[in-house]
C-alpha cells in the first residue's frame, strides 16, 4: 500500500519510531515510579511495626523482651515472610529476641554496611529468605534503656505479595500504553494521508498538463506546495516561450535564407547558360534542404510542446475564408457545416497545417463545388477519448484506385501538372498520427475526393 | 499599368523590378514597409508586390493600413513564411494573392497578370475590343490577326486602356498610371504617344471626350 521509497512511509516511520520510543520509555518510568510507592508505603506499614517493636521492647540483663504480643498475625505464620527481630550488635543468640514466624532462623545483620549507623538512622533494603521470599527489610538501631550498647532492630515484609500488585500495574500499563500507540499510528496514517492530498491533486494536475488538458496549474495549494507550483507555472511559461523563440527564429532562418535563394534563382535564369544551369538546380537543392530541415526543427520543437487545444472550426472557417479569396475568379461554391464547441486537442499550427493541405487540394482540384465540415466523431479510433472529425469534399477527379497510399508518401504526386510539392498528404497523414488521429482518403458523393481527418478533441470547457 | 514593389532585399528588389519592366510595367519601389506605406497610400497603383517581412513596418501591418484607408488596389504578398497561419493572417489583413518564397519570377508575372485581369473584371488573358486583341500574358498586340509592334510605353497605354475598355480615362489618370514616380511627367506628350498609337493601330478605337480625356470602345459604339 505505501512504498518503502515514499514520503508517507518516511513520515509515519519517523513518527512511529519516535511514538513507540517516548510509549516504552514513559511505560518504564511510570512502571518504576508505581514500583517506588509501593516501596514507600511498605517501608511505612513496617515503619508502624518497628515503631511498635520499640514502644513495648525492654530490657533484662541486657537481653531484649516484648512485653506485648503484635496485633498483627502475619508475623506468627511460620516463613511466610513477615518478620521482625531485636538483636544485639555482636550477634549473641542469647541476647535476641524476633518474632515467631522466623522459628530458629535468623536475619543477618551484616547486609547494611553503610558508614553510616548512628542511632535511630534507618536503613532498607531486600533480602532472601529460607523459604525463597523476597524481602523488605528495614532496620534501625536503638541504645535501649539500660545498657549501653546498641541494639538492631530489623522489620521484614514480604516483597513478593507487593510485587504481585506491581506487575498487575504493569500488565495494565502495557496494555494502555499498546492501545495509545496503536491510536497514535493511526493518527498518523490519517495525518500523512490528509498532509499529502495536496501532492496526490498536483499529480493529477500534471499529467493533465502533459495531457494538454490543461496549460498550468490552477488548483490553489497549501503555501509549501504552492511555492512549487508558481515555479512549475513559471517553468511551463518559460517553455512555452522557448519553443516560440525557437519557432521564430525557425521562421527568421526561412526568411533569411529563402530571400536570397530567390535571387539566385532568378538571376541565375536571366543569365541561362551553364552556370545558370548549375546554379538554378543547386538553388533548388538548397531550396529542398531548407523546407525539409525547417519542418524537421518545426517537428523537434512540437514533440515538446504540453497542453493546449485549439477550436477547430475557427481554424477550418479562416482558410476556408483565405482559399475563397485565392481562388475567388474561379466561383467555388463551398459547403460548410461546423458543429460549434468542437476543440482539437494540440497546436493551432498544426491543425492548420493539416486542414490547410487538405483544403487547398480540395480547391485545386475541384470542379467547382467543395464540402467542408467539422464535426465529433462517430467512428472513434479509441472509445476512451473523444475525437474530431475534420471533412473535406470536392468534385474534382479524386484519386484513381490505390492512389490513396501513394497520395500519402512522402514528396510523391500523382500528377505532375499543377503547383505543389508534393509534401501535402504525407505531411498531413505524418501530422495526424503525432497526435494519434489518421487520415482517410475515400470517393466522395459529389465525384471527387472526400478526404476524413480523424483528431483527438479536448475537453470540453479547455483552454 | 503602373506598379509598386516594395522589398528589403537590393538583389530581389531589383530583379523584381527589371522582370517587370521588361513585361511593360511602370514601376516604382520602395525598400521599407513605411516608404511602401507611404506610397501605396498617395499613389494610384494598379497593383502591388508586397513583401511581408520588411523592416521598419511589416508587410501585413502595411497592408492593414493600406486597407483601412480605403485603398482598394490589388496586392500581391510575398512570403518566406508558408505557413497557413501566414496566409491566413495575410489574406486577412487584405491581401489578394500570394507567392510563396524562393520563386520562378514566371509566376510573379503571372500572378500580377491575374490581379490585374481580375480587378479590370476581365476572365482571359486575352482582352479584345472590335478588331484589336490585346494579350497580357505574351504582350502581343494585334489588329485582325496581325501583330501590331508598340513601344513599352505605347503599349502601356493601350494595355491600361483595355483594362478599363468603355470608361473615360482623363490624361492625368494616364500619367499617373503610365510613368514611375521619378518620370519627368507632362500630360502634353500623352497626346503624342495618343496619336502614334492611333496612326499604328490603324482603326478608330481610341477616342478622345472633348475636355474630359480618352475612351476605349469599339468603333461602332457611340459613346
Amino acid at each position: 500500500m505505501i512504498s518503502r521509497s515514499s514520503l508517507a512511509f518516511r513520515l509515519i516511520a519517523a513518527a512511529s519510531v519516535v511514538s513507540v520510543v517516548l510509549l516504552i520509555a514513559a511505560g518504564i518510568l511510570l512502571s518504576s515510579l508505581f514500583t517506588a510507592a509501593v516501596e514507600r508505603s511498605l517501608d511505612a506499614r513496617l515503619q508502624a511495626v518497628m515503631d511498635g517493636l520499640l514502644a513495648s521492647v525492654e530490657l533484662e540483663k541486657e537481653v531484649p523482651k516484648i512485653n506485648n504480643v503484635l496485633a498483627d498475625t502475619r508475623f506468627e505464620i511460620p516463613l511466610a515472610g513477615w518478620y521482625w527481630q531485636i538483636s544485639s550488635l555482636d550477634g549473641d543468640p542469647t541476647r535476641q529476641v524476633a518474632s515467631a514466624s522466623l522459628l530458629d532462623e535468623r536475619l543477618p545483620l551484616t547486609q547494611f554496611k553503610q558508614p553510616d549507623r548512628r542511632p535511630g538512622n534507618r536503613m532498607s533494603g531486600y533480602l532472601t529468605d529460607q523459604s525463597g521470599n523476597n524481602l523488605r527489610v528495614i532496620e534501625q538501631r536503638f541504645t535501649l534503656f539500660g545498657s549501653k550498647e546498641q541494639y538492631s532492630f530489623l522489620v521484614a515484609g514480604n516483597f513478593d505479595e507487593l510485587q504481585t500488585e506491581v506487575s498487575a500495574f504493569n500488565n495494565a500499563l502495557i496494555a494502555v500504553l499498546g492501545l495509545l500507540g496503536v491510536g497514535l499510528v493511526a493518527a498518523i496514517l490519517l495525518q500523512v494521508r490528509y498532509g499529502l492530498r495536496p501532492l496526490s491533486d498536483l499529480q493529477g494536475e500534471l499529467s493533465e498538463i502533459r495531457e494538454g488538458e490543461q496549460e498550468n496549474i490552477a488548483g490553489s495549494y497549501p503555501d509549501e506546495i504552492q511555492t512549487v507550483t508558481d515555479e512549475l507555472n513559471l517553468l511551463l511559461k518559460s517553455n512555452t516561450e522557448v519553443i516560440e523563440r525557437a519557432r521564430t527564429q525557425v521562421g527568421n532562418l526561412a526568411h533569411a535564407l529563402k530571400t536570397p535563394l530567390s535571387v539566385l534563382t532568378n538571376e541565375a535564369g536571366i543569365h541561362g547558360g551553364a552556370l545558370g544551369r548549375k546554379v538554378s538546380e543547386q538553388a533548388g537543392v538548397m531550396r529542398d534542404q531548407v523546407s525539409m530541415y525547417l519542418d524537421r526543427a518545426r517537428r523537434a520543437a512540437r514533440a515538446k510542446t504540453i497542453g493546449s487545444s485549439t477550436d477547430a472550426s475557427d481554424v477550418v472557417q479562416s482558410i476556408v475564408r483565405t482559399l475563397e479569396r485565392i481562388h475567388v475568379d474561379r466561383k467555388i461554391s463551398v459547403k460548410s457545416n461546423y458543429d460549434t464547441e468542437i476543440r482539437f486537442r494540440g497546436e493551432r499550427q498544426d491543425l492548420e497545417e493539416m486542414v490547410g493541405n487538405l483544403l487547398d487540394n480540395a480547391f485545386k482540384w475541384t470542379g467547382g463545388k467543395v464540402a467542408v465540415g467539422v464535426r465529433r466523431s462517430m467512428s472513434p479510433l479509441d472509445k476512451r477519448i473523444a475525437w474530431i472529425d475534420v471533412c473535406v469534399e470536392d468534385n474534382g477527379p479524386g484519386l484513381p484506385d490505390g492512389g490513396a497510399a501513394i497520395a500519402m508518401e512522402r514528396g510523391k504526386r500523382l500528377d505532375e501538372t499543377k503547383p505543389g510539392s508534393g509534401l501535402g498528404l504525407s505531411i498531413v497523414s505524418e501530422t495526424a498520427a503525432m497526435y494519434g488521429g489518421k487520415l482517410f482518403l475515400n470517393k466522395s458523393e459529389l465525384g471527387g475526393l472526400h478526404a476524413v481527418l480523424t483528431l483527438p478533441a479536448a475537453r470540453r470547457g479547455d483552454a | 499599368m503602373r506598379l509598386l514593389v516594395v522589398e528589403d532585399d537590393p538583389d530581389l528588389n531589383r530583379q523584381l523590378v527589371t522582370a517587370l519592366c521588361d513585361a511593360g510595367y511602370a514601376v516604382d519601389t520602395a525598400t521599407d514597409g513605411e516608404e511602401g506605406h507611404f506610397l501605396g497610400d498617395t499613389e494610384p497603383y494598379d497593383a502591388v508586390i508586397l513583401d511581408i517581412g520588411l523592416p521598419v513596418m511589416d508587410g501585413v501591418s502595411v497592408l492593414e493600413n493600406w486597407r483601412r484607408d480605403g485603398r482598394k488596389m490589388p496586392v500581391l504578398i510575398l512570403t518566406a513564411r508558408d505557413r497557413w497561419s501566414d496566409k491566413v493572417a495575410g489574406f486577412d489583413a487584405g491581401a489578394d494573392d500570394y507567392v510563396a518564397k524562393p520563386f520562378h519570377m514566371e509566376e510573379v508575372l503571372a500572378r500580377v497578370r491575374a490581379l490585374l485581369r481580375r480587378a479590370s473584371g476581365n476572365a482571359s488573358s486575352e482582352m479584345t475590343c472590335g478588331d484589336l486583341t490585346l494579350d497580357t500574358s505574351s504582350a502581343r498586340v494585334a489588329v485582325n490577326g496581325s501583330a501590331v509592334k508598340l513601344t513599352s510605353l505605347e503599349f502601356r497605354l493601350l494595355s491600361y486602356m483595355m483594362h478599363h475598355k468603355g470608361k473615360v480615362i482623363s490624361r492625368t489618370e494616364l500619367v499617373e498610371h503610365l510613368y514611375d514616380q521619378d518620370f519627368d511627367r507632362d500630360s502634353n506628350t500623352i497626346e503624342v504617344f495618343v496619336g502614334r498609337l492611333r496612326k499604328k493601330l490603324g482603326i478608330d478605337v481610341l477616342k478622345t471626350v472633348r475636355g474630359l480625356g480618352y475612351c476605349l470602345s469599339e468603333p461602332d459604339d457611340q459613346s
